[in-house]
């Protein structure tokens, strides 16, 4: 009997790490579970994303409120403005166009998955390029910033991609007899693992638990979440880590600012030469800007008030600051609905003029 | 650090990555009915931990055992002068090793730096490579191979798997203990059957050393990162507790690293030798040194301190001998010239106290070692604030801020509470390693007991984020 459980244990351990090795495994598993009220299903991130993260819903200051769309923008004219939107988690989730005063048309590419614009040229064409701010420097040492786009009544996209992996990532080599590395060393395997091994509902409890003690015995979040300084909200650790360039009190050069002005006359410039009619940038600022500005290294109004800029703005940061009610979720990286409401007015106002 | 460096996803002790493949080789091992399939089935084991981190660098790890394999049977084969040159190039070999990866980019850095100084501005141009995990660890350990071989006082291995594995046995392999080959090469070779009194004691020490890492280091590191990334704007008593708090916090990472090391070796049937002895305790820095980082501190005492001739000639070259140990010591650890002058500052504090490396404890009355215990203490606290700090320059801060008593925040970055129940867990931890050093549990149901307690404790009081070993670093 001893030996059994041994090599069920041992086929069990060997079946864990090849699946949680294997992407395509994970990709079947992670549709397979994403059903909501089974013992085997995915803890949802519908409590706000950070009070998920760090398993605070319970605690009330934390728990996310239902969630109510903006109204509709109102608009008498004729519709002729195509909107496209180069945007990331903030836009990603609107999709009530009607939000949005005198569309013809939406058009939303996720920044991480990347995607072709197809440019109608007979519309006003608009371009948003949304960017959280804990992305923006990073962002510029990594990825990419330019979407193909074509012309209507084109084949293909007239231009590709200029600005490629500015910084080589480091990857893994291929080994002779082409046995690529990355399909047996999956950088993830520990979320991967984590998942297959602890995140089902009837866990939750425990993970709560361990949260609780942390949040009332040592008033702090656990893991990648920390509580801001008046109790009040939940904050990203890199967004709050001085030494992380995703963070709003890491020091800031000015040769840094330059540099990222500098890439957004380009792209400014590229996209134009493209056929937009206008581009501007969304720099959406971090909770912990806004929440807890003691500190902030002025990335965006850096940016936004550099002289040198010619990308126009959808300035958000200075009614942010202004604003006498919250535009946060306290448990979530994400605004409000007032937040957006100020994000949406901006940008109507913009398509309007 | 200088150079190119990153945080790569790996199989750290404290990642599940490693509870899963430490079940499976373990149980694995145990099916086995001979050493030869035990031996394959750790060496292969070893191989994907070691690729784990960066699987290119097997390469170079590889390339350094076929040198060393061979140097070892033509060193035994050899006479005279022959024989000398194949030591030589195996230690060619391993410290080439090191020296590119590890300290060519900081002489470059220095070199580059030192003429734009002198007004002739040069650029030699820099690696940008990240370095071998656990590089000094199993370099050193080859090297003393090689060097036992020379010495006649280990036969020369045949069996490549078998060498293979001394060099590359998981446990210790990108932190430690270094090991010798008197005491591993036998053990790897041993049919050893099992033996659950081994297994008890090796899983209650991992548990003790994941205790050690998870519920005090990381939760230190809380602290100690507030207080070092905040010098300037912080009080000097809070700057205190964050310098005695990395004391604590690179104690239990380290010793928690060996103590999982040594266990998870133990449950295989096989000792790894002891890498620390309550270096904390110790009543002079001497001692302290004969009880922190066993391992190495034995390795540069056999390999380098009496061969140069120890304190066998004369007191100038005892302390010239001394210094050069503390020196390449710090060089070890990082190229980095905090490091260098955290060795040095180490061997200078050696040679005052005027005791050669292998001194005894000193006797004395419990007050005269209570107070020189904590006299020791503190300065091993200032002098980690070399180790801790980005450069020379920031250690000196830290330290001038800590002695002009300033006001400042007194906020350490955990709340009171938290403060309190650290100081608990570092008394816990004191009183058991000091009172109860051993980890062997006879009765079967207190060690079930101990297992389920502490895995309770590990997971509700331990802070879980993906902080590597400060040593892996090394």
């Amino acid at each position: 009997m001893r030996h059994v459980i041994r090599y069920i244990c041992i086929l069990f351990g060997l079946a864990l790490l090849w699946i949680s090795t294997s992407r395509t495994a994970m990709q079947y598993l992670v549709t397979l579970r994403d059903v909501k009220n089974t013992w085997w299903g995915v803890d949802e991130l519908d409590h706000g994303d950070l009070a998920s993260l760090s398993y605070l819903y319970n605690i009330k200051q934390f728990a996310q409120p239902k969630w109510i769309e903006p109204e509709h923008a109102i608009f008498n004219g004729v519709k002729h403005t195509a909107l496209y939107i180069h945007g990331d988690s903030y836009t990603r989730f609107i999709k009530d166009t009607e939000q949005f005063a005198g569309l013809s048309s939406y058009h939303f590419i996720d920044r991480n998955r990347g995607g072709t614009f197809h440019l109608d040229t007979t519309q006003k064409n608009i371009l948003i390029i949304e960017i959280s701010e804990r992305y923006l420097r990073n962002y510029f040492s990594n990825l990419d910033i330019f979407s193909n786009f074509s012309e209507a009544g084109n084949d293909g996209p007239t231009s590709s991609s200029l600005l490629k992996e500015i910084t080589p990532r480091l990857s893994y080599a291929s080994f002779p007899g082409n046995i690529k590395l990355d399909s047996i060393f999956n950088v993830n395997i520990n979320q991967n693992l984590q998942f297959n091994l602890f995140n089902y509902q009837f866990i939750m409890p425990m993970f709560g638990c361990k949260a609780a003690i942390n949040y009332y015995l040592f008033h702090r979040a656990s893991g990648d979440v920390v509580i801001s300084a008046d109790k009040k909200f939940l904050f990203l650790k890199e967004t709050v880590s001085v030494d992380d360039k995703s963070s709003s009190y890491s020091p800031l050069p000015a040769d840094e600012v330059s540099a990222i002005v500098e890439r957004f006359n380009t792209i400014y410039d590229h996209y134009k030469q493209a056929g937009f009619n206008e581009a501007y940038l969304s720099i959406i600022p971090n909770s912990a800007t806004i929440n807890q500005p003691e500190g902030y290294n002025n990335l965006i109004p850096a940016i936004q008030n550099d002289p040198q800029l010619k990308i126009k703005v959808i300035d958000v940061y200075t009614p942010f600051t202004m604003s006498q009610e919250l535009v946060y979720q306290t448990g979530d990286t994400h605004w409000n609905r007032k937040g957006l409401k100020i994000w949406l007015d901006i940008v109507n106002k913009k398509l309007t003029e | 650090m200088n150079g190119f460096s990153y945080f790569w996803p790996c199989m750290t002790f404290n990642s599940l990555q490693f509870l899963v493949f430490f079940m499976v080789v373990t149980l694995w091992f145990f099916s086995l009915k001979g050493q030869k399939g035990r031996i394959w089935l750790l060496l292969l084991a070893s191989c994907y931990f070691y690729m784990s981190f960066i699987p290119e660098y097997i390469l170079i790890l590889g390339g350094t055992i076929v040198i060393d394999y061979f140097a070892g049977i033509q060193i035994e084969r050899s006479e005279g002068s022959s024989r000398r040159s194949w030591l030589i190039i195996s230690l060619i070999a391993n410290i080439g090793v090191l020296a590119v990866f590890k300290y060519y980019n900081f002489f470059i850095d220095n070199i580059n730096t030192s003429f734009l100084f002198f007004g002739k501005p040069m650029s030699f141009p820099l690696l940008k490579m990240a370095l071998p995990i656990g590089l000094s660890f199993h370099t050193f350990q080859a090297m003393s191979y090689t060097i036992e071989v020379y010495r006649k006082n280990q036969p020369a291995e045949r069996n490549f798997i078998v060498y293979s594995l001394y060099v590359m046995f998981y446990p210790q392999l990108v932190a430690g203990p270094i090991e010798r080959p008197q005491n591993v090469l036998p053990q790897l070779k041993e049919f050893r059957a099992y033996d659950w009194d081994n297994v008890k004691e090796g899983l209650a020490r991992m548990l003790w050393g994941f205790f050690k890492k998870a519920v005090i280091a990381d939760r230190l590191a809380m602290v100690v990162d507030r207080t070092f990334s905040h010098t300037s704007e912080t009080s000097s008593i809070a700057l205190f507790i964050g310098a005695v708090f990395y004391s604590f916090q690179i104690y239990c990472d380290f010793s928690g690293y060996s103590d999982i090391a040594i266990g998870a070796a133990r449950v295989m049937n096989i000792r790894l030798m002891e890498n620390f002895k309550q270096p904390y305790l110790s009543s002079n820095i001497t001692t302290f040194w004969g009880r922190w980082h066993v391992s190495l501190s034995s390795w540069f005492r056999d390999y380098l301190y009496i061969p140069l001739g120890g304190n066998r000639k004369g007191e100038a070259r005892r302390r010239f001998n001394v210094f050069l140990v503390f020196l390449l010591s710090g060089l070890w650890h990082g190229a980095n010239w905090t490091f260098i002058v955290w060795g040095l500052l180490h061997g200078l504090f050696v040679i005052l106290t005027g005791n050669s490396l292998k001194n005894a404890e000193e006797k004395g009355s419990a007050i005269i070692t209570t107070v020189k215990t904590v006299a020791t203490f503190v300065l091993v606290t200032f002098l980690w604030i070399f180790f801790r700090s980005q450069n020379v320059a920031s250690a000196f801060y830290y330290i001038r801020f800590i002695c002009s008593f300033k006001q400042g925040t007194n906020y350490i970055g955990i709340s009171h509470a938290e403060f309190l129940f650290s100081l608990l867990v570092i008394a816990i931890m004191l009183l058991r390693e000091k009172y109860i050093p051993a980890h062997f549990i006879s009765s079967n149901k207190r060690f079930y007991a101990f297992l389920f307690s502490m895995i309770v404790i590990c997971y509700l009081f331990g802070v879980f984020i993906e902080n590597q070993f400060i040593y892996f670093q090394f």
